[in-house]
């Protein structure tokens, strides 16, 4: 293990991967900052620019842009009470208040140390878990992987939210009859191309996670109206001093340390992700502080702030491990890098561990480094930065629309791809005014050519049969684990009825 | 049964996933494919099934309630469809046109839509900006963009 980590140091330290975390965490800073534009849209938004570099210094950036995205979301919660992404809406609830009473600064020192330690006590973590997990996973035949890829993709569903499950499910069906079009990987068979040979090697992953998250998001945001809000919340509040007192530091300090290992377990979940942990330890950190402190949660704590600040960062960190060590990504911005390492030619999982040492470790590394540049580099910047926030709208975002496009025209050279980019984004915003999530969609379509692959192999190996799924152990188990995930909603919501028909005949 | 956005939702996906499965006969197998486990029409079949079966269940459970629904104006969705518009229109005159030209007219005329009338600030934003990008792209970074076919026609 050592020696992996000594090469990932030495990968991970190289003055141009120095640079590109550097990169990274301002570019993923200022694009999170941007209201309605999350960590997916950010990474999205730089897949291109990563096609010209090699792999390790490509998804270093991509980790940088994670990161920074992650950071910016929570300035802009702090500042203009309007969260860059989901996993930063916690932070609404106690940091805008802060910086309603004057102390805009010392909640967004509070953000930067939580999320640095959060970042950094997984990046910990995850140096001792992701080999443990990737040697026990060399063992993996293609039954275990294709359990292990519906696993994924099912937990995602799964964790998707109240009356979201169904929906999810159906989107996650979507991605994968996406995936479909083109040639056949198997028997090389157009498939739903309908005599366009630009359909001919499938349909793009750049091009649908440009269209269905960077393109998609601005013209909901457009639609929504957002852009053109004068109420007085969307004004940036202006900055006081960043410092905390040594009183402050010790009240948050173990709600930071807890906070941080249950973000990064919370994280390791497939599906779960960073939005799910920074609820649940905001809930923790509420249950947990004595009645005085418990009182102040929602109007300006600074448990309230630092608890999923630091869960979310871990949780970040955390949901590197199944993408790293299984090829299952545990997020969609996970899902996003998963389909850009694809694109390199390097396949994630247990193989990765053995065959790019140099990739899976500096990755690894260049977390801890990317956090130390978000708190000694973007904190300090901050006042600078957030200035952004005052670029008029209407031209804002017609500049993201054009990096968008032209991120997708400069790699295929083809216009077809931008229209095809419309098409698919008008597509996402319907679905997305009908509530249907995007993130299982496209995690269906990164997964589906490995899925059917593996099926494949797996039916041919036991001669047509299904036998397959309860045989091996292995494969036993993580069926089982996904048919858990699948019913607990359900089991959960029947258990929830029946309680409240009890409770309501006692009475 | 009143229908809601879900049930919406489900119907157009219930045909989506009809299209699709009907479609998926038209793949063309290798002779022998039949009487494999598995071949290029299975995985297509397997996601129909699935598709309808989803479907259906949105359709027929009682829906769940919904978020608090999004107020979108007439007036914004104009807007978006203008830009799609735009961005379509960019992709047809971009070879034409060539790099610059098509990037400064797709760009003023964004800032237009979405409400930037000062026009200083509708060509200073944009021709500098195409300029100084395509300059970067093909000087700097060595990215052949081919030129305008009306212009070397």
């Amino acid at each position: 293990m050592f020696e992996g980590v000594f090469t990932g140091l030495s990968t991970a330290l190289m003055p141009f991967n120095l640079m590109m975390v550097v990169v990274g965490c301002f570019a993923g800073t200022f694009i999170g900052m941007l209201p309605g534009l999350g960590p997916i849209s950010a990474v999205a938004l730089m897949i291109p620019i990563t096609y010209t570099l090699d792999p390790s210094s490509g998804i270093i950036l991509m980790a940088g842009v994670y990161y920074g995205a992650v950071f910016g979301g929570s300035t802009s919660s702090i500042l203009i009470n309007a969260p860059g992404c989901a996993s930063t809406l916690v932070t609404t609830f106690d940091g805008y208040p802060l910086a309603q009473k004057n102390q805009a600064g010392k909640a967004l020192a509070l953000a930067a140390y939580s999320s640095f330690c959060g970042g950094t006590v997984g990046a910990i973590i995850l140096i001792f878990a992701a080999p443990a997990l990737a040697s026990v996973s060399l063992s993996f035949q293609s039954s275990d992987y294709f359990a292990l890829m519906l696993l994924g993709l099912t937990s995602v569903a799964a964790f998707s939210g109240k009356g979201q499950v169904i929906k999810a499910m159906m989107m996650t069906v979507f991605g994968l009859m996406i995936a479909t079009v083109g040639n056949d990987v198997i028997t090389g068979a157009p498939r739903y191309t309908f005599g366009q040979m630009d359909l001919v090697d499938g349909i793009s992953f750049l091009l649908l996670a440009m269209a269905t998250f960077a393109l998609a998001e601005v013209m909901m945001t457009i639609m929504r109206g957002k852009m053109f809000s004068t109420s007085e919340t969307m004004k940036p509040v202006a900055l006081s001093s960043m410092k905390l007192s040594l009183d402050e530091v010790k009240e948050v300090a173990p709600t930071v340390a807890r906070s941080s290992v249950f973000g990064f377990i919370v994280g390791v979940l497939p599906g779960a992700g960073a939005t799910i942990a920074s609820f649940l330890a905001y809930g923790l950190e509420r249950n947990l502080a004595p009645l005085r402190l418990r009182k102040m949660f929602g109007k300006g704590a600074l448990r309230g702030l630092a608890a999923p600040e630091a869960a979310n960062n871990a949780a970040s960190t955390g949901s590197f491990v199944p993408l790293l060590t299984l090829g299952i990504p545990g997020s969609g911005t996970t899902a996003i890098m998963l389909g850009a390492l694809i694109a390199y030619g390097i396949q994630p999982g247990p193989r990765l561990y053995v065959d790019h040492p140099d990739v899976f470790w500096s990755v690894i590394i260049s977390m801890y480094f990317g956090n130390l540049v978000l708190l000694v580099l973007n904190l300090p910047l901050i006042p600078y930065i957030s200035r952004l926030l005052a670029i008029p709208p209407q031209i804002l975002n017609p500049l993201i629309i054009f990096f968008s496009i032209i991120g997708v025209y400069l790699v295929s050279f083809n216009t077809f791809d931008i229209q095809m980019m419309v098409f698919i984004t008008l597509l996402a915003v319907g679905l997305k005014m009908l509530d249907f999530p995007m993130a299982p969609m496209l995690l269906g379509f990164i997964l589906g050519g490995m899925l059917e692959k593996n099926l494949s192999r797996a039916l041919v190996v036991s001669d047509g049969s299904f036998d397959f799924l309860w045989n091996r152990p292995l494969t036993f188990s993580i069926m089982s684990i996904t048919v858990i995930i699948l019913l607990l909603p359900w089991v959960l919501n029947v258990g929830k009825r029946l309680g409240t028909k009890l409770l309501s005949a006692a009475d | 049964m009143s229908l809601t956005k879900d049930r919406f939702g489900g119907l157009l996906f219930l045909l989506l996933s009809i299209t699709y499965g009907y479609y998926a006969a038209d793949i063309p197998l290798l002779p022998g494919d039949k009487f494999e486990p598995f071949h290029a029409q299975t995985m297509p079949y397997w996601l129909s099934g699935l598709g309808v079966i989803f479907s259906i269940l949105l359709i027929v459970l009682k829906p769940a309630p919904t978020m608090e629904s999004e107020s979108i104006s007439n007036s914004n969705l104009v807007l978006m469809l203008g830009l799609m518009a735009f961005t379509f229109v960019f992709s047809v005159a971009l070879p034409w046109l060539g790099f610059p030209i098509t990037t400064s007219i797709f760009l003023a005329s964004s800032y237009w839509l979405l409400g930037e009338r000062r026009p200083k600030m509708l060509v200073f934003a944009s021709v500098p900006f195409a300029l100084v990008f395509w300059l970067l792209l093909t000087q700097v970074l060595d990215v052949y963009i081919a030129p305008a076919r009306l212009i070397f026609w």
